[in-house]
């Protein structure tokens, strides 16, 4: 479904709750109503134009209101009702037969409701109902069943009837025998009904739905027992908006069109007016991530230290911000979420609840959710569409009772202190070395003296002990936020003011010794400038923090999902790296993680049999070193498999032969597209495009990754960075009176050729000849029109630079010598201008163009497209 | 439709100018004038980096303070001959909303008060005066100014079709 569609859906259920609350004497709302259908008539592709129609015809009724003229309120806004259910219906499932003919009939109806003839169109309208009931309800499911169920009136006998005769259909399908059994009982309840046997009939319909939640694989159906229970009389506009609710909450997945509308009924996302401030909601969403990052990291401290105030007060601030501001802002969605997450947090907070398992897995999902809706919001005011995470619902119902959801301290999947009891199940066998690694809390829950649980708390308490001399408040600094665009310039700016500096000091009336006084003037002005250049580069360095506490929850959650026991530490996040690169870093970043922890760390049962402790060790480290930045990845898992990377290298054909292969070339192979050593595909891991994108997001940042592992041990991946991303090493080349860079990391190599080893063919292309590979040789200077340059090559220099097909030789006129330059763009109103990559102030203020090399050579080649091809023959025959 | 929509702007441009100071400069012994509000600052000539293989009135691009802008010569650009740079050549950076970049000029005259009733609307040369890159003609009693439509004559866009001209006739 488009979004557009997906957009129609919610606003015309947003619509039909508001014309459900709609007073007779509020024009207002009646006029937001109608504003509101009216977008959605002009929004609505041209397919549904029969639905269009149909709210141009509710369009009109609404104005009849408006003005006093219809008759009977309440009758008409159910008619509305009806046929805004009538155009829902059409747009979910793309226009047919049949909902063509429910719009028909609703047109009708409406047409009709304005002349008055109300008593014929109750029962109109509940015929016509009735139609849409059969439209929608197909009773081969369970969960077509339930809501039927809810449909039906106990009266209708042939509502009944069907119901009883769908149950035991279904019952004969299923394969699965408690399921079969219940619905065979819920059989027998409906047939009793049906034979008039049973006592209080809305007791035994309440009852059947009990019976198809208990069968039905989602436990959000328990709902519909509730639902059930509501008077049967209630008018039938009520209805319709039940009917929605749970046909959407079923988890099967061939629903899903419904499934994606899940509970939107009842939430319908927030919608930005068009009064709405964009520069302070922006502001709201970036301060709020910030925020909730904050909160991500504090949480899983909290986790460790369940009793730690200071965390959760971080965590409880966070929420309470984005509570407060977003109701500022009147979105109301997340002021709704972060409002009950606060609730779950003060209850934690105020130590009736710990933060540990269902809880804590809880929290988090709120927090992800939240993160989701910021993006959304983002979406909306770059002018996308502001659209409600499926979940949201679903969360916030669960966040509102967590415990009548099942949500506790113990958690489902992370180990708790009854699984390390049952591996050693009997002490009585124990050699005197083994009890050395016997736990006493062990012993003594043995023993029945304490239960696993006083453990835990002793074993946190002695954490807490242990590091409490060393906790201390983290130093919070304050900070501004500056906009990029202007760090860019004033670190700019700085850069301009040392070259300006540098030739002032070398200027020659300060270098003749009688201007002593202003030397030393001068000197000091140099200092100063120094030092602001340090602190420029500097303000473009943040710290790796964030991206670490990422990984941590990457980790966290992984391990869940996996079942393994995972330890995470991390070194040196305080080491600081360029701010573009920290987001390009995190997304390779999170991938090596989730494989060292998928793939790396062994279950704990298989972690023990190979003698290791049962829980893994994932290290995350950054330092600096030689100029780079370093962030190492080492697990102590099982390492890299050498045979299995082979065979499976060998199947897909990456490799011809495995003959000759050293292990670093070998483990090189997983960065190939479409390799995966995991046999099984998880949700995890295991599709084979993590590592090579990982490879390719890391050169993008002109950095390299090496791999080093071994079996059985675990392996460690190094990740080599430079420091900042805006500067670009370069060889500075001068062709005539011109300089250009060519970025060093595509200069193979540069000679001065012999005349022997240049070749003419057909007294044009030139090729020359090095360690037996012929390459044609581009002159830059007839490619660049450069007047007064060497044209003899064995006079000039060879730059060997290649696009991603061939190599070739550059003819420069000589070598410059190495630079570090700052790219930047040529400027506006020029254009792209091939074979320049961009421009960069050299260091005596002029401007250099950097060349674009793989351009360069495709111009090259086209321009003398000719010989090349006569070069590619000769080459052969060569 | 099309031309309505030009005669539309045309007269906006014009309505906008009304009573507007103008930097003058010489081209030649021709003097010009632009709104004073798009010009950014005058600066002398300073080396200027030829870019290879962009249309010759693109002069090449300069450092403006640590900011790399391209710079036209507007004599090329007129189609006049090219003179010896002295020491009065100098380099006119606009600043429009799209764009920063500088303009190549003999000299530099003064800044002037026109009024809306001193400015006419460009005279129709025939085919051979390509009027579309004049605002008009600013008739003070110091003179005959032409008043250019400096966003016109300097159009990104233009600059990029030249380029890609230039570039298939390469090819």
């Amino acid at each position: 479904m488009s979004k557009v569609e997906q957009q129609t859906i919610s606003s015309l259920k947003q619509i039909r709750i508001d014309l459900d609350l709609l007073q007779p004497d509020d024009p207002q709302t009646l006029i937001q109503i109608g504003a509101g259908l009216e977008c959605i008539a002009v929004n609505l592709p041209e397919e549904y134009f029969s639905a269009s129609e149909l709210l141009g015809h509710c369009l009109e009724t609404l104005q009849a209101m408006f003005h006093g003229k219809a008759s009977d309120f309440p009758q008409t806004i159910r008619l509305i009702a009806v046929a805004l259910l009538a155009v829902e219906q059409s747009v979910v499932s793309t226009p047919n037969p049949i909902t063509e003919a429910i719009i028909k009939q609703a047109k009708e109806l409406l047409q009709n409701g304005i002349t008055g003839e109300e008593i014929e169109n109750i029962a109109q309208t509940d015929e016509s109902f009735d139609n849409l009931k059969d439209a929608v309800s197909d009773l081969s499911t369970l969960d077509a069943v339930a809501n039927w169920l809810i449909q039906i009136e106990p009266e209708d006998k042939e509502d009944v009837i069907r119901l009883c005769d769908a149950l035991k259909k279904l019952s004969s399908q299923t394969k699965e025998s408690s399921v079969k059994k219940l619905l065979t009982k819920a059989a027998r309840e409906t047939d009793k009904i049906v034979k008039g046997k049973a006592g209080d009939v809305q007791e035994t319909l309440t009852l059947i739905g009990d019976l198809i939640g208990q069968a039905s694989p989602s436990d959000t159906i328990e709902e519909f027992a509730g639902q059930t229970t509501t008077p049967v009389e209630k008018s039938n506009v009520t209805q319709i908006s039940q009917v929605k609710t749970p046909q959407k909450e079923p988890v099967q997945a061939e629903e899903s069109v419904a499934d994606i509308e899940s509970y939107q009924t009842e939430y319908a996302a927030d919608i930005l007016t068009e009064d709405a401030d964009i520069s302070l909601l922006m502001e709201f969403v970036t301060e709020s991530h910030e925020n909730i990052e904050a909160a991500e990291s504090a949480f899983l401290l909290l986790e460790n230290e369940p009793d730690n105030l200071e965390n959760i007060n971080t965590v409880f601030r966070a929420f309470h911000t984005v509570k407060g501001s977003s109701a500022f802002l009147g979105l109301k969605r997340l002021t709704e979420l972060a409002h009950h997450a606060e609730s779950l947090l003060s209850r934690i907070r105020d130590g009736e609840i710990r933060c540990m398992g269902g809880y804590a897995n809880l929290a988090l999902r709120a927090i992800d959710m939240l993160k989701e809706m910021f993006v959304s919001l983002q979406d909306a005011l770059e002018g996308g569409v502001m659209v409600l995470p499926q979940a949201y619902g679903e969360l916030l119902h669960i966040l509102t009772n967590p415990e009548a959801a099942g949500i506790s301290e113990k958690a489902d999947t992370s180990p708790q202190p009854s699984e390390v009891i049952k591996t050693s199940e009997s002490f009585d066998n124990l050699s005197e070395e083994d009890l050395d690694s016997i736990k006493i809390g062990d012993i003594l829950v043995e023993m029945d003296s304490i239960t696993p649980e006083d453990i835990e708390e002793a074993l946190l308490i002695q954490k807490r002990l242990r590091t409490g001399t060393k906790q201390q408040q983290p130093h919070t600094e304050s900070s501004v936020r500056v906009r990029t665009d202007r760090l860019d310039r004033l670190i700019n700016m700085v850069g301009e003011l040392v070259v300006a500096q540098s030739m002032l000091a070398q200027d020659e009336t300060l270098s003749q010794s009688i201007h002593f006084e202003i030397a030393r003037k001068v000197a000091h002005a140099g200092k100063i400038v120094r030092d602001l250049q340090d602190l420029s580069m500097a303000m473009r360095m943040i710290p790796l923090k964030n991206t670490f506490s990422k990984m941590a929850r990457v980790v966290r959650d992984v391990a869940q999902k996996c079942g393994k026991v995972v330890e995470f530490v991390n070194d040196g996040e305080d080491t600081e790296i360029d701010r573009n690169m920290v987001d390009l870093i995190a997304d390779p970043l999170v991938h090596m993680v989730r494989n060292a922890v998928d793939h790396g760390i062994e279950s704990p049962d298989e972690r023990e049999r190979s003698g290791k402790t049962r829980s893994g060790k994932v290290r995350l480290s950054a330092y600096h070193s030689g100029g780079n930045v370093v962030v190492e990845l080492a697990d102590d898992g099982n390492g890299l498999d050498a045979e299995k990377i082979l065979q499976k290298a060998l199947e897909k054909g990456l490799i011809e032969s495995d003959k000759g292969l050293t292990d670093h070339q070998i483990f090189n192979l997983i960065f190939a597209p479409g390799m995966s050593t995991n046999d099984t595909v998880t949700d995890v891991s295991g599709r084979g495009v993590g590592m090579d994108v990982v490879r390719r997001n890391i050169e993008s940042m002109h950095g390299r990754i090496e791999i080093s592992s071994e079996k059985g041990k675990g392996s460690l991946f190094t990740i080599r960075l430079p420091l900042t991303l805006a500067i670009t090493d370069g060889m500075l080349v001068r062709v005539g009176t011109e300089r250009y860079i060519v970025p060093t990391v595509h200069i193979y190599l540069s000679f001065r050729p012999s005349s022997d080893a240049i070749t003419t063919v057909a007294g044009r292309g030139e090729m020359v000849q090095l360690r037996g590979e012929l390459m044609p040789i581009v002159r830059l200077h007839s490619l660049f029109d450069i007047k007064g340059s060497v044209e003899n090559p064995t006079e000039g220099s060879l730059v060997i630079v290649a696009d991603d097909k061939r190599r070739c030789a550059l003819l420069v006129d000589e070598l410059l010598g190495q630079h570090q330059v700052v790219a930047k763009a040529l400027g506006t109103g020029i254009g792209k201008v091939p074979g320049v990559a961009g421009g960069a102030i050299l260091g005596d203020g002029c401007v250099g163009l950097i060349l674009d090399t793989a351009e360069l050579v495709a111009l090259a080649r086209q321009t003398t497209n000719q010989f090349y091809r006569k070069g590619n023959s000769l080459k052969k025959v060569a | 439709m099309n031309s309505e929509k030009s005669t539309a702007q045309t007269k906006t441009v014009i309505a906008g100018i009304q009573g507007g100071k103008f930097l003058s400069f010489f081209l030649q012994d021709e003097e010009y004038g632009i709104e004073i509000l798009k010009v950014q600052e005058i600066i002398g000539l300073m080396p200027i980096t030829r870019i290879p293989r962009t249309p010759d009135y693109v002069r090449g691009v300069i450092n403006l303070r640590g900011k790399i802008i391209a710079v036209t010569d507007l004599r090329k650009k007129f189609g006049m001959e090219d003179i010896e740079q002295t020491s009065e050549t100098c380099i006119i950076v606009v600043q429009t909303n799209k764009m920063e970049i500088g303009v190549m000029v003999d000299k530099v005259s003064e800044v002037l008060d026109i009024s809306g009733s001193e400015i006419e609307n460009t005279p129709a040369f025939g085919a051979s005066v390509p009027t579309e890159f004049l605002l008009g003609i600013g008739n003070t009693e110091g003179g005959v100014r032409l008043l250019l439509n400096i966003e016109k004559i300097l159009s990104a866009q233009e600059l990029v079709e030249l380029c890609s001209e230039n570039l298939e006739l390469t090819a």
